[in-house]
């Protein structure tokens, strides 16, 4: 079986007569840089693959046997050539290891020190090994936060799952999965599914906590005289009264619209004033206007209010 | 729950029954977690996880998800778990921040 050789001094950067220490260090400002958990959500797999790479290197040259075996196959190999192992090199059961994803050591590895070998663990007996955790993103819509709703989702490779959106999840809230997860080696236990859930973001609402937020746009007069207005909601059209005196940005408040609590009770609507001006009065307003200016007790050549 | 083959639809799909999955009791923590009841215990003592909700007994799938990276960085680094609780702390604030940004910028004008 030909594999594709691995060059672990370059994966570590260090050059074939490094003594330990250095590997060690090497490999400790590696791990540091790529690790998955420290890197930015949509890199965060491409540096576990790195970080595997890292690993297996390590694995092999801070292991004094596991490197004098290594070496022996001389310096002459480089990365991505056909490799085919010496005769009786593989398989040595019991092989010591400390690479925790066992599944995911290389076909080079697998071909140097076996791959049952390195998942016997350090003792050399089959062990029971728990299947991977699987993460996915859960994207919600308003409606289902407000509804609960129904989703089909990918994990993994080949496998999707339904899920009932509870009403009442929140975004960046983390919905588990017992057993959900990737099938379990020697009779262990399945991994769990960690379901991220993501709020798709609505064009009319936002959210704050359990409270929405949505914008009002109203007349000046009906900001100045009060008015009575129909607003959607999430709930359907209602009557909402906007008082007579209104400022821009004002937040009026709908009780009991906005998303659903564990209790049973819900957050509040609020609706956020935005005062837009006609762009083309007609001359009537225009009149009107020129007449509010004359009739007006502030200057017209100051800021209002001031 | 019960996996349903459909060898004319694949892949396979799952029903899953989000209610009641939510919360964990120490127990299903520290199995989930891959560490022993008392190992959990000093980690609680500690402060370094903390019970969310309800009860002393109740602990969120996040609360899960930031144990396993303390672990995994106490492992994997060297680093010891009050530092990795910092880091932890520190991440999920620049996974917010991030998540901010890019809802700023999709729906910004």
């Amino acid at each position: 079986m030909a594999v594709k050789f691995r060059d672990y001094y370059e994966v570590l950067g260090v050059p074939r007569a490094a003594p330990a220490a250095d590997i060690k260090r090497a490999y400790r400002q590696l791990a540091r840089k790529h690790h998955p958990d420290l890197q930015p959500g949509a890199e965060r797999e491409k540096a576990a693959e790195r970080f595997k790479e890292i690993n297996e290197a390590y694995e092999v040259l801070s292991d004094p046997d596991k490197r004098a075996k290594y070496d022996a196959l001389g310096a002459n190999w480089k990365s991505g050539m056909d490799f085919t192992p010496p005769p009786g090199a593989a398989g040595r059961g019991g092989e010591a290891s400390s690479v925790e994803d066992f599944d995911e050591v290389s076909d080079f590895f697998a071909s140097l020190f076996g791959r049952a070998g390195a998942r016997a663990g350090r003792r050399g007996v089959r062990v029971t090994m728990p299947g991977h955790d699987v993460e996915a993103e859960l994207p919600v819509t308003l409606d289902d936060l407000l509804r609960g709703g129904k989703r089909r989702i990918q994990i993994g490779e080949g496998k999707s799952l339904d899920v009932e959106i509870p009403p009442g999840v929140r975004d960046g809230v983390v919905l588990r999965l017992a057993g959900q997860g990737g099938p379990g080696t020697n009779g262990g236990p399945p991994g769990d599914a960690y379901l991220h859930v993501r709020l798709v973001p609505h064009p009319r609402y936002r959210v704050t906590g359990d409270d929405l937020e949505m914008d009002l746009t109203i007349w000046p007069w009906q900001a100045v005289l009060g008015a009575e207005v129909r607003v959607d909601t999430p709930d359907g059209a209602v009557t909402l009264t906007v008082p007579a005196g209104t400022q821009n940005a004002r937040r009026l408040r709908l009780r009991g619209r906005g998303l659903p609590r564990a209790d049973g009770t819900r957050g509040d609507l609020y609706a956020a004033v935005r005062i837009v001006v006609p762009e083309r009065p007609s001359g009537a307003e225009r009149d009107a206007y020129e007449a509010l200016r004359r009739a007006a007790a502030a200057p017209a050549d100051r800021p209002a209010g001031a | 729950m019960r996996i349903r083959h459909r060898p004319w639809l694949s892949p396979p799909v799952v029903r899953a029954r989000l209610q009641g999955e939510r919360w964990l009791s120490r127990d299903e923590l520290a199995t989930a977690a891959g560490i022993t009841r008392e190992r959990l215990e000093r980690l609680i003592h500690l402060g370094l996880v903390e019970p969310a909700g309800g009860g002393p007994e109740e602990f969120t799938a996040e609360a899960l998800l930031r144990l396993q990276r303390m672990l995994r960085l106490n492992a994997d680094l060297g680093v010891n778990l009050i530092g990795a609780a910092i880091i932890a702390d520190l991440l999920e604030r620049l996974d917010r921040l991030e998540a901010e940004l890019a809802r700023r910028r999709g729906s910004g004008p």
